[in-house]
């Protein structure tokens, strides 16, 4: 190996010694979940038994164990501040997480592997919150979040509309001639079909945008970049090419706010709710009635198959107005007497920024 | 001319090209900005600038043809970047260099207009490959070439299929030292007699004199040049390249205010009938 051979695999060596901090981290205030108090010395003491009966020559016992010590000091100091926990699915550098970081700036972000970890988590009270995304401009509904939904006990506390700015990220900004092959999420490599084909550049699915920034920076596999948030540039220290490759200008997609209790502090101006009509004419039609004549308007309606009742429906619906509201309240009861199951997803803020496109 | 199955003004009612919603060949095309791009901030504030004083569009080079390997070379990817900040600030389309085939696609993804440089004019492989992307291709006449060999590069574009191509007069290699190289005033007619694409007049590179720069400008408009591409530094003698060459943004401002009410002047004269009416 040569010096700048050396020197790049120091580089990539870094960020991975980091990017694993950072997971440890996460890991610690997850535990705080199980725990009384932060300091727990028995604990501690294993950890820095077991580094220092590790024979690496280069890294002596000494030093191992003050290295563990600076990190369990910062992990303490880190549970001490209370962050909130907020779950999500994918890998960090997710939509999901984008939108979660501007929702709650301070929280602690936790990756899960499938959406219903996300909701049990937070059912179970090992997250304070959870953010999935239900509804994408281009693509619709996110099937698997909406059916996870109904059978759901949390309530929804917030949304976000977050842009989707696709970019195409590399190891090495200044190699992106030699570039031929993009990982992705599927859905990200189609939304991107134009500039991929102008470009030459052969679409590679990946389980995750995220995942595909990530696994760019771990194996730097040769003439390949990967299609992620400006986000996962910036955690898996990736290079951006170009900004807002996405086909269609508006791409947006709609996330929720999951928590076991509704929000006490803030106060809501929009509610969804998800109910069953009886099979019989004009049963629906009953419903939305009801929002008519009380002059309430809808912001989204859809449908689901039960899975239960495969010739039945389950119908979303969002509508501007706060729960406190007596005229909203009203028509809520009437709802709930005119349908066969009913539930209140809760009323929460409406997100008034609008996806911007550049 | 017969080679020219595509380029000749034969074959084709003149060519004007939309550039976001301006009409290179119908209205004067202005191009000012930077030798290369340094900067965000140095490019960002020498668009506004020309900009202000009515330059149409923003040039500057990302990618450097330098005569010597141990010269700055460009800023490459991170120059496209900064020059589709100052479009996104100013609303002005980019014209900037490419002068690798391999580049032409990403090039294409950050510029407005592509320019082959006169250096690349006989560069056969990379006007084939601009002559595929869907650019309008700014095509400089080679220091050497005659008005058929320039002809017959932009006959290469065409043949691609990229019917957008207009040609750029920057000075041919003449026994004269005093000026850079002898500004072919005489090409800006000839063209119009041989080819329906539109031609404009580069002053800077084909003086290669601060003084003479304005006097050539005024004189290529009166020639009925559809344009004019200029390097204006928002600090020339700070420049990282062509630095004693470069306007500042008032000489820049100055002289558009004379080229202004030149170009009305002449738009009120009698048109002189075009020989395929």
């Amino acid at each position: 190996m040569k010096l700048n051979e050396i020197r790049k695999r120091i580089d990539t060596i870094d960020l991975e010694v980091l990017a694993l901090v950072q997971e440890r981290m996460g890991l610690a205030m997850r535990s705080r979940k199980f725990k009384d108090g932060i300091r727990d010395p028995e604990r501690e003491e294993a950890v820095f038994d077991r580094a220092r009966r590790l024979n690496l020559n280069l890294v002596e016992p000494n030093f191992a164990e003050g290295m563990l010590r600076k990190v369990i000091e910062e992990s303490r100091r880190l549970q001490g501040e209370n962050r909130q926990l907020v779950a999500f699915q994918g890998e960090h550098g997710a939509y999901s997480e984008v939108a979660a970081r501007r929702l709650i700036p301070n929280g602690a972000y936790v990756p899960c592997m499938e959406f219903i970890d996300v909701f049990k988590g937070v059912e179970e009270g090992y997250f304070d919150l959870g953010v999935v995304p239900v509804e994408n401009s281009l693509e619709g509904a996110v099937t698997q979040v909406n059916t996870l939904l109904t059978n759901t006990e949390l309530t929804v506390i917030g949304e976000a509309k977050e842009p989707v700015r696709h970019c195409l990220l590399a190891t090495d900004g200044k190699e992106y001639r030699e570039i031929r092959v993009v990982y992705s999420h599927p859905q990200a490599l189609a939304q991107c079909r134009d500039f991929l084909s102008r470009n030459s550049l052969e679409p590679r699915p990946f389980y995750d945008t995220a995942g595909a920034a990530r696994m760019l920076t771990r194996e730097r596999p040769r003439a390949s970049a990967a299609i992620a948030s400006a986000l996962s540039a910036q955690l898996y220290g990736l290079d951006i090419i170009k900004e807002g490759i996405e086909d269609a200008a508006s791409n947006s997609t709609r996330f929720l706010v999951l928590a076991k209790q509704p929000s006490e502090v803030t106060t809501g101006d929009k509610c969804s709710i998800i109910f069953v009509t009886a099979h019989q004419s004009g049963s629906l039609y009953n419903v939305l009635n009801l929002f008519a004549e009380a002059g309430l308007n809808l912001t989204r309606i859809a449908s689901m198959p039960l899975r239960t009742d495969p010739n039945n429906y389950s119908f979303f619906l969002d509508f501007e107005g706060s729960d406190r509201d007596p005229t909203v309240s009203t028509v809520l009861e009437q709802v709930h007497q005119r349908t066969i199951s009913y539930r209140f997803l809760g009323c929460y803020p409406a997100d008034k920024q609008s996806p911007t496109a550049p | 001319m017969k080679s020219l199955k595509l380029a000749s003004l034969d074959v084709k009612p003149r060519t004007t090209i939309d550039v976001d919603g301006h009409t290179i060949g119908a209205e004067l095309t202005v191009i000012a900005g930077p030798c290369s791009v340094e900067s965000e901030r140095q490019t960002v504030e020498t668009a506004i600038a020309v900009k202000d004083a009515g330059a149409t569009m923003l040039r500057g080079g990302a990618f450097k043809p330098r005569t010597s390997p141990y010269s700055f070379q460009g800023l490459g990817l991170e120059g496209l970047r900064i020059l589709a900040t100052a479009k996104a600030e100013t609303g002005l389309p980019i014209v900037t260099e490419v002068i690798d085939p391999r580049d032409v696609s990403w090039v294409a993804e950050y510029a407005d207009i592509l320019q082959i440089g006169t250096r690349n004019m006989q560069n056969f492989s990379l006007l084939k490959e601009v002559g595929k992307c869907q650019r309008p291709v700014l095509l400089k006449r080679g220091m050497f070439s005659t008005l058929e060999e320039w002809l017959n590069c932009a006959e290469y574009i065409l043949s691609e299929g990229n019917p957008n191509v207009i040609l750029c007069e920057r000075g041919i290699r003449t026994f004269e030292t005093y000026t850079r190289n002898t500004l072919d005033l005489s090409a800006i007619p000839a063209v119009k007699e041989l080819s329906h694409l539109p031609i404009i007049v580069d002053p800077t590179h084909s003086t290669g004199r601060l003084s003479l720069i304005a006097p050539m400008s005024l004189a290529a408009v009166a020639s009925a040049a559809d344009g004019l591409i200029i390097e204006v530094h928002n600090n020339p003698a700070q420049a990282m390249c062509d630095a004693d060459q470069a306007l500042t943004p008032e000489q820049f401002a100055l002289l558009m205010s004379r080229i202004t009410p030149l170009k009305q002047f002449l738009d009120q004269q009698i048109e002189v009938p075009d020989e395929t009416e």
